[in-house]
């Protein structure tokens, strides 16, 4: 081949190339450095794969805490303050927060003291709702929430007492367990009002007492829809509206 | 030369890389399953039994902080149940001395975070959509990040992550279940609930204040 085509594009001699292309081989120790930290570099993302794959017992650890953790107490934390170890405090011995008084007997207790004789008294169950209690759906329906949440787990939602908590615990032939009540016996039907509610608060035999867990207000939620829970069980005809008792019959 | 030149290449790609997916809490706090003093299950007592998040978690609707419960709720049902077990032991000890139990913590906001669960609850926000699927957890982890841009991605579109109030317990709630999709259902809550705007939802003060 002659001419210009052979300068521009030159066909390289097995020499040229290898003078050319190869680079001087490194020193063996630069050659180990290099492969040391070329694969050391992987160890930090191992790790991390690693800890993002399972779980970890040990506390957190931020390298940058930026004012995370602040010399304040928040809500159920402990304290090294006090004789019992929180930092929430409870009530001082003898005040009453705004708005606890509980100085209403039907409302708060479900119940009155009356004079039976010479320093005795007894215990007397108020029948039917307060008079600050409104009966409406919506609070039916609360009631219907609150039952399920709390009542259910022993006395199940349809209030036959076969919750799974009563079911397991037979189950497991636990000596201890007195079987959930039945909420639709005649007995427990019987009772009024300020009775079932007072349950509801301070518990009755080996049921505990919800006061804590439930609220005034909702207590009575309840108490509305176990009535009404108790009194779909006994239904009869004549409780169904007139126009859709023909669906029905 | 080249030899340097690659290393200094490498280095400045790799140590942001390792920095940002070694620093960020998906890897520092997603995961963190602490040993608590009493070994409580929550597959069994939330899953198998069905007890609803609320009948230990008694606050949440109503206040920011989701109370641990105190002793007395164990007591409710374990003054009857187990009552010589050895791993309950903690339980009765705090019944009898009136010292509460040294439950660890596992989601921990930053200080400077203001959260509220009430609102959120509120919203149509469920317990699952943070805190995972607790109902299958023998010890609790944590699962999500927590951390800003976390909150944020719901907090630019709560419609993604909406449900009717009362299915925000539910762990297993989907749309479906309405014969909806999430695409429908999820604006139409947004505005029964009155969620608030995204210029409201990601205002520096809605969570630092």
């Amino acid at each position: 081949m002659t001419g210009p085509d052979r300068d521009i594009f030159p066909i390289p001699s097995p020499g040229r190339f290898r003078h050319e292309f190869l680079l001087r081989k490194p020193p063996f120790w630069l050659a180990s450095l290099v492969v040391i930290v070329f694969l050391g570099a992987f160890i930090p993302l191992a790790l991390i794969a690693r800890s993002r794959a399972t779980t970890s017992e040990k506390p957190r650890v931020h390298l940058m805490m930026d004012m995370a953790n602040q010399p304040r107490y928040s809500t159920q934390q402990p304290s090294t303050v006090f004789a019992d170890g929180r930092a929430m405090r409870a009530p001082v011995p003898g005040t009453v927060a705004r708005g606890m008084l509980a100085d209403n007997d039907h409302y708060d207790r479900g119940f009155e003291l009356v004079k039976a004789g010479e320093g005795e008294w007894q215990i007397s169950y108020f029948n039917g709702l307060p008079a600050n209690v409104k009966l409406d759906s919506r609070m039916l329906t609360r009631g219907q929430t609150v039952f399920n949440i709390y009542c259910s787990a022993c006395h199940g939602r349809d209030g036959y007492g076969h919750g799974a908590v009563n079911e397991r615990a037979l189950e497991k032939q636990e000596p201890k367990w007195v079987p959930a009540a039945n909420l639709h016996t005649d007995e427990i039907r019987s009772r009024v009002d300020g009775h079932i509610y007072n349950t509801i608060r301070n518990g009755i035999r080996t049921m505990p007492g919800y006061g804590s867990q439930i609220d005034v207000k909702d207590r009575w939620a309840v108490v509305a829809y176990v009535r009404a829970l108790q009194r779909s069980q006994n239904a009869t005809l004549d409780d169904v509206p007139s126009d859709q008792r023909d669906k029905i019959k | 030369m080249p030899l340097l030149l690659l290393a200094l290449a490498g280095g400045a790609v790799y140590i942001p890389t390792v920095m940002y997916f070694g620093m960020s809490p998906t890897n520092t706090d997603v995961g963190y399953a602490p040993k608590q003093p009493v070994p409580y299950s929550h597959a069994l007592h939330a899953g198998q039994l069905g007890l609803d998040c609320r009948y230990c978690h008694t606050t949440v609707e109503k206040a920011a902080f989701a109370a641990v419960p105190p002793t007395q709720t164990c007591m409710n049902c374990h003054t009857n149940i187990k009552t010589e077990s050895p791993l309950l032991a903690p339980i009765r000890d705090s019944q009898q001395t009136g010292k509460s139990v040294p439950w660890k913590k596992i989601h921990d906001l930053p200080d400077y975070a203001y959260f509220n669960h009430s609102i959120h609850v509120n919203k149509g926000v469920g317990c699952v959509t943070c805190h995972g699927r607790v109902d299958k957890m023998e010890v609790v982890r944590q699962v999500q990040p927590l951390s800003m841009g976390w909150c944020l991605e719901c907090h630019r579109a709560p419609e993604k992550n909406l449900r009717p109030r009362d299915k925000v317990t539910d762990m297993t709630w989907t749309p479906a279940e309405m014969n909806t999709t999430q695409e429908v259902l999820g604006p139409e809550l947004k505005k029964a609930y009155n969620v608030h705007n995204a210029t409201y939802m990601t205002s520096c003060y809605t969570c630092h204040r």
